[in-house]
C-alpha cells in the first residue's frame, strides 16, 4: 500500500519532531532546571544511537567488512534502554569531572572537551562502531514481530516515538512540578545558597546531568532505529546548536514551551527547508546560512527575549491559611 | 551549645563559645576577620587549625550542606534570594525533610512531595504573615526591594527550622525603620527558641537586642561580654579607633 | 596535531637514527609556542572580563584565513599579510565585544547566558568563515621549508620562526603588563575588578584594549597553527581550542604567565606522548590533563583569589 509521498514527508517530520522534543527535553533538566551548561549535548545522542545500534545489530556477516561488536540482535525496547543507560552513564563520568566546581565555564569547557575526544576516539578506533564509516544496516525497532513493508513501518514508527515521547513528556512534567524540580531551579538560581540551605548541590547536579544525558541516549536510539544509520557526520556542533535554539527560543524551563520550539525550529525552519528549492545555492552553502541563522536566532533570542517565547511557569499554590476550608482538607489528609 | 573554633589565615586565634538561646553578636573594625570566621563556621572555607563544636558535634571539616541539616544556618551580607523563584517558593525550598527531593518520590509517588508540600505552604504562609511579606507571596523574590529582601533572607532562615542562626551583617544598608523590624522579629524568634549569632557593625542595635558580645580584631578574639562593659574596655576602643584604618581584603 | 613533519628520513648528519624522545620534545615546543600564543590571547581577554570566549577557536582560524587571502588570494607578502591580518583581527574582536557582548555585560547577564552568546557566535563566525571560503582544505602558498638539524631536534625554518615568535610574544606581553600602564591596568582589573574600578581605571578603554590583544594574538596563533599543519580548514580552529583550554586551566585561568607555562607542560607532553601512543590522539592526553587538573587543582598552578 503506497500513500501519496506527502504522506511520507510529514511521517518524517513527525518522527524528527518527536524524538527532538525528547533531546531538547533533556536539555530543559539540565539547563532549563539546574542550570547546567552542556556544549556537547549531542555527543551523549550519539552514545546513544551507537550502543543501541550495537546492541539491535544481528551478529556480523563474514565477508562483509564491517566491524561491529557484539551482534546481539535484541528487540525493542532494550536497545533504547541501553542507549539511554549508557548515555546516562557518560554523562555521570563526565559529571563528577566537571560539576565539582561551581563556575559554568567549567562544564561547558569539560564538556567540549569531551566532545572532542568522543568524537575523535569514535572516528580513530575502527574496532569499534567502523570508526568515521559508521554503523549501517541497524534494523527497525519491532519490526521483526509484525513485519511491515517498509512504507507503511515509517508510519508505524510516527506512533512509536509518539508513545515514547508522551512517556517523556509525562515524566519530565512530574520531575519540574515536583519539590526536586524546584530544588534544582534553587540550586541554578545561587548553588552557594541553596548549600547553605541543606542541599547537597553536588548530587543534585548530577541528578539533572545524568537525567538529562539519557534522554538524548533514547532520543538517540530512536533515531537510529529510524535512519538505520549513523556515522560522526550526523554529529556535529551544529547539532548541538540546533538543541539549544529550540529550548531557548520555545523557553527554558517550559515543556511546552519546548514543543513549540521544537516546531518552529526542527518543522518549519530545519526540516521544512529541507523541501525548499534551492537551485541556485549549493546544498552545502544552504547548511552553511541555516546554522547562521540559528546562531543569530540564538543570539537575539537572549538579547530581546531571554526567557524564550514560553516562559517557565509561575507556580502558585493552593491558599491554605489556618481556618480555611483548605487547610480542614490538608489537616485531615 | 558550644561553639568554639581557631586558627586560619585570616583568622588566627579566634575563639568563642555561644550559649544556646543566646542572641549573641560578633563586632569588630573592617578586617577583623568576621566574614571569615562566618565561611569557616558554616563550612565554606577550611579549617586548618582548632575545632567547631556545634550542638554536641564536632562539625570541623563538615561539607556546609551537612553543618545546615544538623541545624546551623547562615545567611548572607548582600541578599541573595533565588530571584527566578516566587517568594513562597524560596520558603517552600528550604525546609528540611522533603521525601519530594529524592527522585523515585518524584517521578512515581509525587502524593509524598504534594502532602509535604501542603504542610509546608501553610507554614510558609503563616512565616510570610508574620514578616508582613504574604501579599508578595506570589512575586518573583528578585522584583522586591532590599527591605523586603532582607526580610525574606530572615523568613526563608527560619523554614529551614535553624538551631543556630548565623546572620552576616543583617542590618547592612538597612533603613531605620526596618531596623527596628528585623530586631523585634530576631527577638521574637529568639525568644521561640533560636540561637542568634549576629555579625553586625551596628553597635546600637547590638546593644539593644545582644546578651552576648564576641569582639574580633585582627583575625582573634579580643574580649567578650556584654556591650555596655566593652564600651569601656580599653582594648576594644583602640581597636575600633585604630582597626578602622586597617585594610585587608575580607571584612 | 601540530607538529607533522611530513616526509623526512628521521637521521641526523651522519646518518645515524635520531632519537625520538628529543626530538618530539623539539615538536613539544612547536607545539607549546602555537599554544602559548593562543592561550595569552584568551587568558588576557578572561582576566579582564571574567568569561570564557567560545568563539576563540573561530578567531584563530578566521586570522588563519584572512592572513590566506591577502597573500595567497591577493598576492601580498606573507610577512604583511600576516600583520595586517593580526590587525584586522584585533578590530573585529573589538567590534565583536561592543555589538555583540556590550549589550549583555551591560546589564549584568547571567554568566551562562555570556557563554551561550559567545558559543552562537562561535557557530556564526564558522559558518561565514565556511560560505565565504568554502569547506575544502587550504594551503598557503610558501616555498617548502629545509629541515634543520639543531642537535637532537629536527625542524623545518617554519617552525623554529614560530618559536621566535612566540618568544617575542611573550616577552612583549610580560614587558607589557609590567612596564605600561595599560598593562598594569589590565592585572588590576584582572585581580579585582571592583577595586580597579574605584581606582579610576576606564574600565570600557581596557577592556577593549584586552579584546584588541585577544584578536591579534589569536591571529598570530591560528597563522602558526596553520603553517605548522600544512593544511586547515573551517572548522580547525575549534579543534583546537580545547586544548588552548587545557594549557589555560591548567595554568590557572585567568594568569599570563600561568598561560606560557601550561602551554609548554601541554605541548611537550601531547608530542612526546606520540613516542607511545598513536598520533590521533595526541588531543586525548591534552583532554587527560585537562581533566586530571579539573579533579586535583581546579585553579590551576598560578591561582587567583575569587576565579576558580
Amino acid at each position: 500500500m503506497l500513500l501519496p509521498p506527502i504522506i511520507y514527508e510529514i511521517a518524517t517530520l513527525a518522527v524528527f519532531f518527536c524524538i527532538y522534543n525528547v533531546m531538547t527535553w533533556g536539555l530543559n533538566i539540565q539547563f532549563g532546571a539546574a542550570g547546567i551548561l552542556n556544549f556537547t549535548y549531542i555527543t551523549f545522542m550519539a552514545i546513544g544511537a551507537y550502543v543501541a545500534a550495537v546492541f539491535s545489530l544481528p551478529p556480523q556477516t563474514p565477508g562483509t567488512g564491517v566491524t561491529y561488536v557484539l551482534g546481539l540482535n535484541w528487540p525493542f525496547p532494550l536497545p533504547q534502554v541501553m542507549g539511554g543507560v549508557a548515555a546516562g552513564a557518560l554523562g555521570f563520568v563526565v559529571g563528577l569531572v566537571a560539576l565539582k566546581r561551581l563556575r559554568s565555564d567549567y562544564l561547558a569547557i569539560v564538556t567540549l572537551a569531551v566532545g572532542s575526544i568522543i568524537y575523535t576516539f569514535v572516528g580513530n578506533f575502527t574496532q569499534l562502531f567502523s570508526g568515521w564509516d559508521g554503523v549501517v544496516g541497524v534494523p527497525e525497532p519491532i519490526n521483526n514481530w509484525i513485519n511491515l513493508d517498509l512504507n507503511t513501518y515509517e508510519i508505524f514508527y510516527v506512533v512509536v516515538v509518539l508513545a515514547v515521547m508522551l512517556l517523556a513528556w509525562f515524566f519530565t512534567h512530574r520531575l519540574f512540578a515536583s519539590p526536586l524540580g524546584r530544588t534544582m531551579r534553587a540550586v541554578r538560581e545561587d548553588g552557594d545558597v541553596a548549600e547553605a540551605f541543606g542541599k547537597n548541590t553536588f548530587r543534585i547536579r548530577m541528578l539533572a546531568m545524568v537525567l538529562g544525558c539519557a534522554y538524548a541516549g533514547v532520543a538517540g536510539a530512536l533515531l537510529v532505529g529510524y535512519t538505520g544509520a549513523f556515522s560522526p557526520d550526523g554529529w556535529t556542533v551544529g547539532e548541538t546548536f540546533v538543541i539549544w535554539a529550540v529550548l531557548l527560543v520555545g523557553g527554558r524551563g517550559n515543556i511546552v514551551g519546548t514543543m513549540l520550539g521544537c516546531f518552529l525550529i526542527v518543522v518549519v525552519f530545519v526540516e521544512g527547508t529541507r523541501f525548499l528549492p534551492t537551485g541556485f545555492l549549493s546544498p552545502n552553502l544552504v547548511a552553511t546560512l541555516r546554522n547562521m541563522v540559528i546562531g543569530g536566532l540564538l543570539i537575539l533570542t537572549l538579547r530581546f527575549r531571554p526567557e524564550g517565547i514560553l516562559p517557565e511557569p509561575r507556580r502558585h499554590f493552593a491558599e491554605i491559611r489556618k481556618g480555611s476550608p483548605e487547610a480542614e482538607r490538608a489537616g485531615a489528609s | 551549645m558550644h561553639h568554639a573554633f581557631g586558627g586560619l589565615h585570616a583568622v588566627d586565634g579566634c575563639s568563642f563559645a555561644i550559649a544556646r538561646g543566646a542572641l549573641a553578636a560578633v563586632i569588630g573594625p573592617n578586617g577583623a576577620g568576621k566574614s571569615t570566621m562566618v565561611n569557616v563556621v558554616s563550612g565554606a572555607l577550611p579549617s586548618q587549625r582548632g575545632r567547631i563544636r556545634f550542638d554536641g558535634s564536632d562539625i570541623t571539616g563538615w561539607v556546609p550542606h551537612r553543618i545546615a541539616r544538623r541545624g546551623l544556618i547562615r545567611t548572607f551580607q548582600i541578599s541573595r534570594e533565588f530571584g527566578g523563584m516566587t517568594v513562597l517558593e524560596n520558603l517552600l525550598v528550604t525546609a528540611p525533610d522533603q521525601p519530594g527531593e529524592r527522585l523515585w518520590n518524584a517521578l512515581f509517588r509525587p502524593a509524598l512531595g504534594r502532602r509535604r508540600d501542603r504542610e509546608l505552604v501553610s507554614q510558609a504562609l503563616e512565616v510570610l504573615d508574620t514578616f508582613e511579606l504574604y501579599s508578595l507571596r506570589d512575586e518573583y523574590a528578585r522584583t522586591l526591594s532590599g527591605g523586603q529582601k532582607r526580610l525574606l533572607e530572615l523568613a526563608r532562615a527560619v523554614m529551614a527550622e535553624p538551631k543556630l542562626l548565623l546572620l552576616d551583617e543583617p542590618m547592612a544598608g538597612v533603613n531605620p525603620a526596618l531596623i527596628d523590624r528585623l530586631g523585634r522579629h530576631i527577638q521574637r524568634l529568639n525568644a521561640q527558641g533560636i540561637t542568634f549569632v549576629l555579625i553586625e557593625h551596628n553597635l546600637e542595635v547590638v546593644e539593644r537586642i545582644c546578651d552576648h558580645v564576641v569582639v574580633m580584631a585582627v583575625g582573634r578574639t579580643l574580649a567578650t561580654g556584654r556591650m555596655a562593659e566593652l564600651r569601656r574596655n580599653p582594648e576594644v576602643v583602640t581597636a575600633y579607633l585604630g582597626g578602622g584604618h586597617l585594610e585587608r581584603a575580607t571584612g | 596535531m601540530c607538529a607533522r613533519v611530513a616526509h623526512f628520513d628521521l637521521r641526523d648528519q651522519s646518518g645515524a637514527p635520531l632519537n625520538l624522545v628529543p626530538l618530539s620534545i623539539g615538536f613539544g615546543l612547536v607545539t607549546a609556542s602555537v599554544l602559548a600564543l593562543a592561550s595569552l590571547g584568551l587568558t588576557l581577554q578572561f582576566g579582564v572580563t571574567n568569561y570564557v570566549n567560545f568563539a576563540y577557536g573561530a578567531f584563530l582560524t578566521l586570522g588563519a584565513y584572512l592572513v590566506w587571502q591577502i597573500s595567497s588570494g591577493w598576492g601580498v607578502n606573507f610577512i604583511v599579510a600576516v600583520v595586517i591580518a593580526a590587525l584586522c583581527m584585533g578590530v573585529f574582536a573589538v567590534v565583536a565585544e561592543r555589538v555583540v557582548m556590550r549589550p549583555f555585560t551591560r546589564r549584568g547577564s547571567a554568566l551562562f547566558f555570556l557563554l551561550i552568546v559567545t558559543f552562537g557566535l562561535s557557530l556564526v563566525l564558522d559558518n561565514l568563515i565556511q560560505a565565504i571560503w568554502g569547506p575544502e582544505y587550504q594551503t598557503f602558498s610558501l616555498p617548502s621549508p629545509g629541515p634543520l638539524h639543531l642537535g637532537p631536534f629536527l625542524l623545518t625554518s617554519y617552525q623554529l620562526i614560530v618559536i621566535g615568535v612566540a618568544v617575542v610574544v611573550m616577552v612583549a606581553v610580560h614587558l607589557l603588563l609590567t612596564r605600561t600602564t595599560v598593562g598594569k591596568a589590565m592585572r588590576a582589573m584582572s585581580d579585582d575588578s571592583v577595586l580597579a574600578s574605584v581606582s579610576g581605571i576606564d574600565i570600557e578603554r581596557i577592556t577593549m584594549l584586552t579584546w584588541f590583544l585577544s584578536g591579534f594574538l589569536a591571529a598570530i596563533a591560528g597563522i602558526a597553527l596553520a603553517v605548522t599543519t600544512v593544511s586547515f580548514v573551517p572548522a580547525f580552529g575549534d579543534g583546537f581550542l580545547f586544548i588552548i583550554f587545557a594549557a589555560v586551566i591548567l595554568g590557572g585561568i585567568g594568569q599570563p604567565y600561568g598561560a606560557m607555562l601550561g602551554a609548554l607542560v601541554i605541548g611537550v607532553a601531547t608530542e612526546v606522548s606520540a613516542v607511545v601512543i598513536p598520533a590521533q590522539y595526541k588531543g586525548v592526553v591534552a583532554f587527560a590533563i585537562l581533566v586530571i587538573v579539573l579533579l586535583l587543582r581546579p585553579q590551576g598552578l598560578i591561582a587567583t583569589r575569587g576565579k576558580a
